[in-house]
C-alpha cells in the first residue's frame, strides 16, 4: 500500500467522518438540552433531504436553494415533533423518551417509503467528480468539499454557542436546568431551539452526504454511527463529537485495508463495545459522577 | 373464579389446534415463542431497567444452536437442542452481561444494539457452520420415535415449553431473587443499601433473560423450519421492545399479552408491508404517552387497585 493511497483513504475517511461528526453534534445538542437520545435524528435527516430532492425534481432550482428548502423542512419537522409529542413527555424518564423517538424513527422511515418508495436515488452534488491531483495524491473533490463545508458549519456552531444569547442559554440549560430557569432562561424555548438546531445540522449533513451514498429511506441508519462517534468523543461534548466522528470515519475506512474483509461491517460496533468497556467517558472525555 | 378462568384458558389453548386451520396453529406457536422472548426481555428491562435492543441477537444464537445440534445429532430428542440453545445463549448473555454492568440507560441500549448487528455479521461470516446467506434448513424436532413434523405437534411442543417458562417466570418474581430485581428497578441505591448485591443480580437478570430468549430461539427454529440471518435484524429487536412496552413493563402476564397483540398485528398487516412500521411506531408512541404501564396496568386499573 503506497502512502499516496493511504492518504486518499484517510481523506475520504475524514469526509465520512465529518458527516458522523455532524450527526453526533445533532445528537449531543438534543442530549444536552433534554438528557435524551433522539433515535429519530437519522430519519429526520433523511426526510429533510428527500423534501429538498423532491423540490429539486419538480422545479430544478439551484442546489443552494435546495439545501435551504431541506433546512427549512427540517426545522419545521423538528419544531412540530418537539411541540406535538416530545413536550408532552417532558416529565418522563429518558427511557420513555428513547422509546418515543424510536417509534418516531419507525414512522418517519415508513412514511418516506410510502411517499418516495424504498429505492435509491442519485442526488446532485455541489462538487465535481474529477479527481484533483495534489502532488502524487489524487483526492475526490466531494471529500474535500464535505470536509470544508462541515468545518465551516462547526465553526458557525462554535460562534453560536459561545457568542450569542441563545447559545449561552443552551449551554446554561445543559449545565444546570434549575439554575438556568432561575436566571430567567425559558427552558422550554431552549428545548424547541435544540430540536430545531439539531435538525438543521442534520439536514445540511444529509444534503452533503446524499450524493455519495445515494438518497434512500435507509440512510437514517447513519444515526448509529453518529451515536458511536459521540460516545467515542465522550457523550455530551461538542469538540468530542467532532474528534469522535473524524476518528470513526478514518478507522472505518482504514480497517478494511488491514483486517479481513469479513469483519469490515462490524468495525464500528466492535469499536463501540470496546470503547464503552474501557473508556466509557470517551477518548477525550471524563467519566461523569452520578449523584444520588 | 381464578381457577376456573385458568382451566378454561388451558382448555382453549389445548383445543386450539383442533378448532383452527393449520396456519392459525402456526401463528399461535409463533405467539408463544414471542411471549417467551418478551418475558425474558421483561425480566431484564422491566425488572432491572436495563433496556436491550439486541434480543434478536440472542434469539439468533438460540435458533442457530438448536438447528446445528439437531442437524449434527439427528436422533437426539428435542430436549437436547433446546437445552443446548438455552445454555449457549445464557453463556453469551453472561459474556455480554458482565461488561455491560458498567453501562446504563442509553449506553446499554446502544451496546446491545451493536451486539445485535455483530451477531448477524457473525452468522454471515461463519458460513461453514451457519451456511451464511443461503440459510439453514432445520430438521423436524424428534421425541423418541416420533418426528414432530406437523404444525399441531409443534404447537403442543411450544405450548408445553412455554407453559413451563411462564410458570417459572411467575414463580421467580415471587422469590427472593424476584424481589431483589424489583428493588433494583425502584431504586438501585436503595436496593444496594438493603443488601442487594447489585452487580450479581443485574448479571443474573442478563443471564436469565438470555436463557429465555435462547429457549425461544430453539423453538423458533423448529416452528419456522428455516433460518436466515436477515430474519434477526434490528427491527425484530424493536418488535420485542414494543411487545413489553405495549404489554406492560415488569409484568409477566403483560409480556404474554403484548406478544400476542403485536404478533397478531404483525401478521394481519402482512398485506400492508409499507404501513406496518408506521402503525407500530404510532402504537409505541401512543402507549408511552397515554398508557405508560401498558395493557397490564390498564387491567390493574379496571380491577380497581390503583398502582
Amino acid at each position: 500500500m503506497t502512502s499516496a493511497a493511504v492518504i486518499h483513504v484517510v481523506v475520504s475517511g475524514l469526509a465520512t467522518g465529518s458527516i458522523y461528526a455532524l450527526m453526533a453534534i445533532s445528537l449531543v445538542i438534543i442530549y444536552n438540552a433534554t438528557r435524551t437520545l433522539n433515535f429519530a435524528q437519522g430519519e429526520m435527516l433523511m426526510i429533510s433531504t428527500f423534501v429538498g430532492w423532491a423540490v429539486y425534481q419538480r422545479l430544478q432550482l439551484p442546489l443552494a436553494v435546495v439545501m435551504l428548502v431541506a433546512i427549512v423542512a427540517a426545522a419545521l419537522l423538528a419544531w412540530a415533533i418537539e411541540r406535538a409529542i416530545i413536550r408532552h413527555a417532558i416529565a418522563a424518564t429518558h427511557f420513555d423518551v428513547l422509546i418515543i423517538t424510536l417509534g418516531l424513527s419507525l414512522m418517519l422511515r415508513s412514511a418516506a417509503g410510502v411517499a418516495w418508495t424504498h429505492d435509491d436515488f442519485p442526488f446532485p452534488s455541489f462538487f465535481g467528480d474529477r479527481p484533483m491531483a495534489v502532488g502524487p495524491v489524487r483526492l475526490a473533490p466531494v471529500s474535500l468539499g464535505i470536509i470544508g463545508a462541515s468545518l465551516a458549519l462547526m465553526a458557525a456552531l462554535w460562534v453560536l454557542f459561545t457568542r450569542t444569547r441563545l447559545g449561552r442559554a443552551m449551554r446554561a440549560v445543559a449545565q444546570n436546568q434549575r439554575a438556568a430557569r432561575l436566571m430567567g432562561i425559558s427552558v422550554e424555548r431552549v428545548y424547541s431551539a435544540s430540536w430545531v438546531l439539531a435538525a438543521v445540522v442534520g439536514a445540511i449533513a444529509g444534503v452533503l452526504i446524499a450524493p455519495v451514498i445515494f438518497l434512500s429511506s435507509k440512510m437514517g441508519i447513519v444515526v448509529i454511527n453518529g451515536f458511536i462517534a459521540a460516545v467515542l468523543g465522550g457523550f455530551g461534548s461538542m469538540p468530542g463529537a467532532v474528534v469522535g466522528g473524524m476518528l470513526l470515519g478514518v478507522i472505518e475506512n482504514l480497517a478494511p485495508l488491514y483486517l479481513p474483509s469479513s469483519i469490515k461491517h462490524s468495525v464500528p460496533f466492535i469499536l463501540l463495545i470496546v470503547i464503552l468497556l474501557i473508556r466509557p467517558g470517551g477518548v477525550v472525555g471524563r467519566v461523569a459522577r452520578r449523584k444520588v | 373464579m381464578r381457577r376456573a378462568a385458568l382451566a378454561i384458558g388451558a382448555l382453549a389453548l389445548l383445543g386450539w389446534p383442533w378448532a383452527a386451520p393449520s396456519y392459525f396453529v402456526f401463528l399461535a406457536s409463533l405467539i408463544v415463542v414471542n411471549a417467551i422472548v418478551a418475558i425474558g426481555l421483561n425480566l431484564l428491562s422491566g425488572y432491572t431497567n436495563q433496556l436491550s435492543f439486541g434480543h434478536a441477537g440472542f434469539l439468533a444464537v438460540g435458533a442457530y444452536t438448536a438447528a446445528i445440534v439437531a442437524t449434527r445429532w439427528p436422533g437426539a430428542p428435542v430436549v437436547a437442542p433446546l437445552v443446548a440453545a438455552a445454555l449457549v445463549t445464557a453463556a453469551v448473555g453472561l459474556a455480554l452481561g458482565i461488561p455491560c454492568l458498567r453501562l446504563e440507560g442509553l449506553y446499554l441500549a446502544m451496546a446491545t444494539l451493536a451486539f445485535g448487528f455483530v451477531v448477524v455479521e457473525a452468522i454471515l461470516n461463519l458460513d461453514w457452520l451457519t451456511r451464511g446467506n443461503d440459510g439453514l434448513r432445520v430438521p423436524a424436532a424428534r421425541l423418541g420415535p416420533w418426528a414432530l413434523a406437523g404444525d399441531r405437534e409443534r404447537y403442543y411442543l411450544v405450548l408445553l415449553v412455554g407453559a413451563v417458562m411462564v410458570w417459572a417466570a411467575v414463580n421467580l418474581t415471587r422469590t427472593r431473587t424476584g424481589r431483589a430485581l424489583l428493588a433494583i428497578r425502584e431504586s438501585e441505591i436503595a436496593a444496594q443499601a438493603s443488601g442487594v448485591h447489585l452487580a450479581r443480580y443485574r448479571t443474573l437478570a442478563f443471564v436469565i433473560s438470555a436463557l429465555y430468549t435462547g429457549v425461544a430461539g430453539g423453538l423458533f427454529a423448529f416452528v419456522v423450519g428455516f433460518l436466515s440471518p436477515d430474519a434477526f435484524d434490528v427491527f425484530l429487536s424493536v418488535d420485542f421492545v414494543a411487545m413489553i412496552i405495549v404489554g406492560g413493563l415488569g409484568s409477566v402476564p403483560g409480556s404474554v399479552v403484548g406478544a400476542a397483540v403485536l404478533t397478531v398485528l404483525h401478521d394481519s398487516l402482512a398485506g400492508f408491508q409499507n404501513y406496518r412500521p408506521l402503525i407500530f411506531g404510532a402504537i409505541l408512541i401512543a402507549s408511552m404517552l397515554f398508557m405508560p404501564g401498558g395493557i397490564a396496568s390498564a387491567f390493574r386499573f379496571l380491577k380497581g387497585d390503583r398502582v
